[in-house]
């Protein structure tokens, strides 16, 4: 039976985690404050892409023929698109994550005091909700094979730009040396 | 299963967006005025202005010797006392303007607003007045009128003008046939279906629908919608029949262009320097298409006929092997390339009514002369931000749609002067230094009101 | 977040809220509520789609999506109070989607060109209009969007096709940086031309 949350390598993660009321422009200001060149998920090697979304409720629109149904609280989604295994990955974000984890997850319902370790992890899987569909373009390929496959086609470019009209054996020459012998 | 489309009320639409005047006209002045009076005075000479517009009816009594046509900016509609709750109704981008978007059209570095015209971009420009004329002393003398009938109300200034004229063979600065590829709309009585429309999956073509280029009518949406509903536009009566336009002074280095590909072409094996140049820009300078004549230019081509556009990509030439993938055609206009019976690219056509600007550097010359040349870009379309900032966003400044990575259309260059073209091939050629071949000047987001709204702006009841 | 600075890359993430933006990476998360036979029918249609590749061949073909999924949530688990336990009269389902390009292009492809495939997905939310026309389409996904306070992408420069290439350059570079050195040089001239030439699409 395959696990919903995956897609060749990748696993697709989500906690929806609900908001102590009254922290939530806290946990919003801090959110944003997090600019994303700064961001704790930089420090997780293995996360291709990752999200804070807050839900202060359901969208309702009486004219759609529904009745109305509210969330009792406001909650805080966490997703992150990684590479394998989730129990080492979770085992790393409650690790390396920790001082932004306290002003986050810090400030969700059911935290543990010290938002950090096992305790969060346990925490956070507790309040995993699993996909239905998960769609990876390039489900085989981890965070480091894509950054060193971008990394390398530039350089093939760079390479091919400057080296059209050379003749074959300073070609090879110029190859061997941009590129080394493996 | 469409209803049929309303046909377009030609009275009260302006002139030269359905149909163009045509290459008889071959001077266009656009004067940008600022109003430095208060709105009653600034009605009173607009009224006087309307007498003169020039509609989109058919000519029965021969054509006349000049046009004027109209356009307003969004400080312009506040200069004609338009409330703010109506300005309000007119579209995002077209109320903030194009140079508080520079960052996202790519206007950076040598094109940035700050090395803008004086004039352009700062909130001055209200109103533009575009005058088309056959000579040039009717031009000359059309201009004329307008001054003396503006001093005579006093309280208005021409802030920028630029004078144009076409160059021989249609061609602009770089030597490319140039305008004569439009879209085909539904009604507008021009027979461009061939090439210019929507490609079918069978082989042929098909109008667009009207809304996509005048504001009132229905829209590529509206076809498929049972409610029929019409695209946002304008709260009436100003928007009905209008169109928005966007104007840039696009500053043409036609030194180094020539230099470029001079000294590209030397490592270029496939062909020499003339068809390294169309591979860029995927026609000949004759205005043959690249993707029919791959080898050299048609000797029957004639870009007024009606066939002469009538091409596409994906069958003969997915792989950009005859057109380049990211040749200058290719990437403004896809037609079929990207696949999916066109509805990647459909919904953002424009109409272009440009003109060269300044006097062309010597044939054969590779050194700046410090002549300002190059083109005025001027197109209308229903929605600025879909059709004309769409292609310039995810078309021109980046090739990501046709795998090009971050490719630019090599012929507006790269701010960095750094990119490169591929030139698809057995094997590929790598076209670069991509310099700064084009600079903008200078540009403004306008409106074209219809005859009903213009009137109703110079009554002051909008 | 600057946005002045030219060697940043070209500004692509059009129409959608700042929030939502890591260079070429756009986030869009949408929570839809669902009606009673959707709660059924979902979880077939997820298992057919993972089930028949055939079904998500447009999705890649189309190659605007990094990573994207949806969930049917029918409780959230229970942490203690404040927290209410959760007894939803209906289920919801989220939405997120990783991609590039503008917000607007994005939606169109989706209404034209998986028509079918938006109409499966959607069909059971409440308040989904049809994906064409597009117009009620867009603000429905506007209406039911939420900007994420934070996001972020390893790679925000790329997109999803220069992924996609750069992972098939690789596969066809990785022979010819092996062998190079002990080629002939007219051997090794003629195998990089034929590198090039099998793998111009991406470069």
């Amino acid at each position: 039976m395959s696990d919903p949350n995956r897609n060749g390598q990748a696993y697709g993660f989500q906690a929806m985690t609900p908001i102590q009321p009254g922290m939530e422009d806290d946990l919003r200001a801090h959110l944003e404050g997090m600019h994303a060149e700064g961001s704790p998920f930089a420090k997780l090697a293995r996360t291709h892409m990752a999200r804070f979304v807050i839900v202060p409720d359901f969208y309702n629109d009486r004219s759609w023929g529904q009745k109305e149904e509210h969330l009792d609280l406001q909650y805080l989604i966490f997703t992150s698109n990684l590479d394998g295994d989730i129990d080492s990955y979770l085992d790393e974000l409650c690790d390396v994550v920790a001082p932004d984890a306290q002003e986050i997850w810090g400030r969700c319902v059911g935290c543990p005091a010290d938002a950090s370790g096992t305790a969060l992890k346990k925490y956070l899987k507790h309040n995993q909700i699993d996909c239905g569909f998960f769609y990876a373009a390039y489900g085989d390929a981890t965070v480091g094979k894509v950054q060193a496959a971008l990394a390398q086609r530039e350089k093939v470019i760079a390479f091919a730009s400057r080296t059209q009209g050379l003749d074959p054996a300073e070609l090879q020459q110029a190859f061997v040396a941009e590129f080394g012998g493996k | 299963m469409a209803a049929a489309t309303p046909k377009v009320d030609l009275a009260d639409l302006q002139g030269d967006i359905l149909r163009a005047y045509g290459n008889d006209y071959d001077h266009t002045t656009y004067a940008f005025v600022k109003i430095e009076c208060p709105p009653e005075q600034a009605r009173a000479w607009f009224a006087d202005l309307l007498d003169h517009v020039t509609t989109a009816e058919p000519w029965t009594k021969g054509k006349p010797l000049t046009t004027l046509n109209v356009s307003v900016t969004a400080p312009g509609l506040a200069a004609l006392g338009v409330a703010s709750e109506v300005i309000g109704t007119f579209s995002r981008e077209f109320r903030e303007g194009m140079s508080s978007r520079a960052t996202l059209l790519g206007d950076i570095g040598p094109s940035a607003p700050s090395s803008w015209e004086r004039g352009l971009g700062t909130g001055d420009a209200h109103v533009l007045l575009t005058i088309n004329a056959q000579e040039r002393v009717d031009h000359r003398r059309a201009l004329g009128k307008m001054r003396t009938a503006m001093d005579g109300f006093g309280g208005l200034r021409i802030v920028y003008q630029e004078d144009t004229a076409l160059l021989e063979g249609s061609r602009e600065h770089f030597g490319y046939a140039d305008g004569f590829a439009q879209p085909a709309i539904e009604g507008s009585g021009d027979d461009k279906a061939r090439g210019g429309g929507v490609p079918l999956a069978k082989g042929g073509w098909r109008p667009l629908a009207p809304g996509e280029f005048v504001l009132g009518y229905p829209d590529e949406d509206t076809r498929v919608d049972p409610k029929r509903r019409l695209p946002n536009a304008p709260a009436a009566p100003l928007g009905k029949s209008g169109t928005y336009m966007v104007w840039r002074k696009l500053y043409q280095d036609v030194a180094a262009w020539r230099r470029v590909m001079r000294d590209a072409a030397t490592l270029y094996k496939d062909g020499d320097e003339e068809k390294l140049a169309a591979k860029v820009v995927g026609r000949w300078p004759d205005g043959s298409p690249l993707v029919t004549h791959p080898e050299k230019p048609d000797p029957k081509f004639d870009a007024s006929k009606s066939a002469a556009n009538d091409f596409r990509y994906y069958d003969a030439d997915r792989d950009g092997k005859r057109c380049p993938l990211g040749s200058h055609i290719r990437r403004s206009n896809p037609r079929d390339a990207l696949g999916f019976e066109g509805h990647l690219s459909f919904r953002h056509r424009m109409i272009r009514r440009g003109m060269p600007y300044g006097d062309e550097l010597p044939a054969g010359s590779m050194k700046d002369d410090g002549v300002d040349r190059g083109l005025v870009f001027v197109c209308f379309q229903a929605s600025i931000s879909r059709q004309f900032e769409g292609v310039q966003v995810q078309w021109l400044n980046t090739g990501n749609l046709f795998a090009l990575g971050h490719d630019t259309d090599f012929i507006l260059g790269d701010p960095n002067g750094k990119g490169k073209m591929t030139i698809q091939g057995d094997p590929p050629f790598f076209l670069s230094p991509q310099e700064v071949f084009v600079k903008t000047r200078g540009g403004e987001y306008l409106f074209v009101p219809g005859m009903t709204a213009l009137s109703a702006i110079a009554d002051g009841i909008a | 977040m600057s946005a002045q600075a030219p060697s940043a890359g070209p500004v692509t993430a059009t129409g959608t809220a700042r929030g939502n933006i890591h260079g070429q990476a756009i986030a869009i998360t949408v929570f839809s509520t669902i009606k009673w036979w959707g709660k059924p029918f979902l979880p077939v249609l997820f298992a057919a789609t993972k089930r028949v590749p055939k079904l998500t061949t447009t999705l890649v073909q189309l190659s605007f999506i990094h990573f994207a999924r949806w969930s049917v949530i029918t409780e959230l688990p229970y942490n203690g109070p404040p927290q209410k336990k959760q007894k939803w009269r209906y289920p919801h389902m989220y939405f997120e989607s990783n991609f590039n390009g503008g917000w607007e292009e994005y939606i169109d492809a989706f209404s034209h060109i998986l028509t079918s495939g938006m109409t499966a997905f959607w069909g059971s939310s409440y308040g989904f209009p049809k994906p064409l026309p597009t117009a009620p389409f867009k603000a429905y996904i506007q209406n039911n969007e939420t900007e994420a306070s934070h996001y972020y992408s390893a790679y925000p420069d790329a997109t999803t096709t220069m992924i996609n290439g750069a992972l098939d350059i690789d596969r066809k570079f990785a022979p010819l940086k092996r062998s190079a050195e002990g080629m002939d040089p007219d051997a090794f001239a003629a195998a990089w031309e034929r590198f090039l030439t099998d793998s111009q699409h991406a470069l």
